[in-house]
């Protein structure tokens, strides 16, 4: 059993078959840090096929349920500090209780590579101010599926003018429900409809490429 | 303006014959103009919570809304989404859809846990939101399936509503006794709203309710997450229960039937989520099903195609030919109209980003050039494409959409 296998089976989602490579690759002495970057690699073939139209949504939550299958048994055995892609401040904003899409997102984001702080639900402005400044996140995230969240959005970015920190973050926002426009409205940087592109633009946000 | 000067009857005459016509592919005299509502917009008007708890506030919201922004139909479900109690009530029709809707006093007497309030456990400023939950584990596929109804009665609520914990208990007996109080209040509600709107020359939709099977899977027992997992891997339990599921939704639909519904409303949320194969095995052919029965028995669906809806479009013509509307949230119409055009009526197209943040002449440029291509040979509705619009669109916005379908959607 190789890492090669294991991106294969990852990537055609056979999930038995990821989690007793993952066991065998650790039993005979893998670095776990190996075994993450190979899921990296995966979810990157995921989201591929994800933008050709091959997978959809379900495919896309059966992968991070795979994957946070996979982090349950390698993060105990991580002996070193992965250093990570990016820092990422996440959250659903003030007024929305919704987060399959964040959870998708954060998901993905993490096998990125990227290091999430998650806020969780109905998050008031206030709660992303000190987030930003306590972290210092190179990426400040919101979600949120209802149309209320655009007002919550537009309040965050505005709290965080007022707080002086604006500059000093680069904001994106997500869920089925946004667009240019919502961008423009809530004054942020960036905007994604599905988690892959979130995780695509958080890479280009960050000068690293798609 | 024309229409100023007739009377609200001639209104309301004119208006049902325009929404009919189009969902008849036929060719109105003008391209309708219907609005959906969860509360956002009417936000306006009232806080959350008195949308949802004080129904008086509710009835003249609606109408402020109406009298400033007249359109051909307004739909406001200021209600949750409730369709489990329906389901379980499904063999009693006189109780079914007087509880397929929660209202926020049904929330306080069941303590369900699918939903979330304003003034309860979220901001007065909120509005309402379902959250659903897990309240079925795999292991009980099987007996959702012998027997859906009594699974539901006996094994679901009392997990999911605090206050039905323990069938038979007071408390237990008590909340359903609460609940009947406050479907009649709801219904006394839904019949002076209709007159409410009648009065200002708006019709309201005869309108009945149905479900798709994985959808209610998803919302109510397994939480939309895990039916897609279950759909992996456990495949033949998934298609079982949604067999299962196909008997007691038609009966719920149905029961308004005596009372006259004429459309069904079925909201879809999976459909987006899944690949055409997946799609086609485990979600369309009940719901197809269902949609089909409806309309032998002389119920058109009026089914909101939640998301992207692009990949399963072509599935839409095994139906009948006016069977009934597809209203399309992010599924250009456009495109929706090569493939449905003459068989199926179309409604949507106007994303409420753009009442949000397009000015007034964007606004107009856009309904010109969306009637332009929508509006020949009927059979097109225009809405905004999510039903919802957000409280923050400006006024002047909301104005110009209507006075351009008034100006480039008359035939």
């Amino acid at each position: 059993m190789s890492l090669e296998d294991l991106i294969d089976a990852f990537v055609n989602l056979d999930e038995e078959k990821v989690l007793r490579i993952v066991e065998i690759l650790l039993r005979e002495g893998k670095d776990p840090a190996e075994i993450l970057e190979a899921c990296r690699r995966a979810t990157a073939l995921i989201g591929e096929r994800f933008e050709r139209g091959e997978y959809f949504l379900s495919e896309l939550v059966f992968a991070s349920e795979i994957f946070n299958g996979v982090m349950r048994i390698v993060l105990p055995e991580l002996k070193r500090e992965v250093k990570p892609t990016g820092k990422i401040v996440l959250g659903t904003v003030q007024g929305d209780i919704h987060d399959i899409g964040k959870n998708i997102f954060k998901a993905f984001a993490e096998a990125a590579g990227f290091r999430i702080i998650d806020l969780g639900v109905d998050v008031p402005p206030e709660r992303f101010v000190e987030a930003v400044r306590t972290h210092s996140p190179d990426i400040l995230g919101m979600s949120g599926l209802l149309t209320i969240s655009y007002e919550s959005m537009k309040k965050t970015v505005e709290a965080l003018r007022e707080a002086g920190l604006r500059d000093k973050v680069k904001i994106i926002i997500g869920g089925g429900r946004v667009d240019e426009y919502v961008k423009r409205y809530t004054g942020a940087d960036e905007w994604a409809d599905n988690a892959m592109l979130g995780v695509k633009k958080c890479r280009e946000m960050l000068g690293l490429g798609g | 303006m024309v229409g100023e000067l007739k009377s609200p009857e001639e209104l309301l005459k004119e208006r049902f014959e325009r929404v009919e016509k189009a969902i008849g592919l036929g060719e109105p005299d003008k391209v309708p103009l219907i609005i959906f509502t969860c509360g956002d917009v009417l936000r306006k008007y009232a806080t959350g919570y008195e949308l949802y708890f004080n129904y008086d506030r509710a009835r003249e919201a609606s109408v402020k809304f109406v009298t400033e922004y007249p359109v051909d139909v307004f739909l406001a479900a200021l209600a949750a989404e409730g369709f489990i109690f329906a389901l379980a009530f499904s063999n009693y029709p006189d109780i079914a859809p007087s509880i397929r809707f929660w209202t926020g006093p049904m929330h306080d007497a069941l303590g369900d846990k699918y939903t979330k309030w304003p003034g309860r456990e979220l901001p007065e400023d909120s509005v309402l939101q379902f959250i659903g939950g897990q309240f079925m584990d795999v292991k009980e596929y099987n007996k959702l399936s012998d027997d859906p109804v009594t699974f539901v009665n006996e094994v679901i609520f009392p997990r999911a509503c605090v206050n039905l914990e323990k069938a038979g208990s007071s408390k237990a007996n008590a909340a359903l006794i609460r609940l009947g109080f406050e479907a009649s209040r709801y219904l006394r509600f839904l019949g002076e709203s209709a007159a409410d709107l009648a009065k200002v020359g708006i019709p309201s939709l005869p309108l009945t309710f149905a479900y798709a099977p994985l959808d209610f899977i998803g919302d109510f027992l397994r939480y939309p997450t895990g039916a897609l997992i279950d759909v992996r891997r456990y495949p033949d339990e998934v298609k079982r229960a949604c067999e299962a599921l196909v008997e007691p939704i038609i009966k719920v639909a149905l029961s308004l039937k005596p009372a006259g519904a004429k459309y069904a409303f079925i909201p879809l949320h999976l459909n987006e989520y899944l690949s055409p194969k997946l799609y086609n095995e485990f979600y369309w052919p009940t719901l197809r099903k269902i949609i089909v029965e409806l309309y032998g028995q002389g119920i058109r669906s009026l089914v909101f195609f939640e998301g992207w809806h692009d990949p399963h479009l072509e599935t839409i013509l095994e139906l009948p030919r006016g069977w009934g509307i597809a209203y399309f949230e992010k599924t250009d119409v456009r495109k929706a109209k090569k493939i449905l055009g003459g068989h199926t009526c179309i409604m949507g197209g106007v994303p409420p980003s753009l009442l949000l943040e397009a000015t007034p002449d964007k606004i107009e440029e856009y309904v010109k050039s969306l009637l332009g291509e929508m509006k020949p040979d009927g059979g097109f509705i225009l809405s905004p494409g999510v039903a919802d619009i957000p409280r923050a669109v400006p006024h002047e916005n909301l104005k110009a959409l209507i006075e351009a379908v008034e100006k480039y959607g008359r035939y």
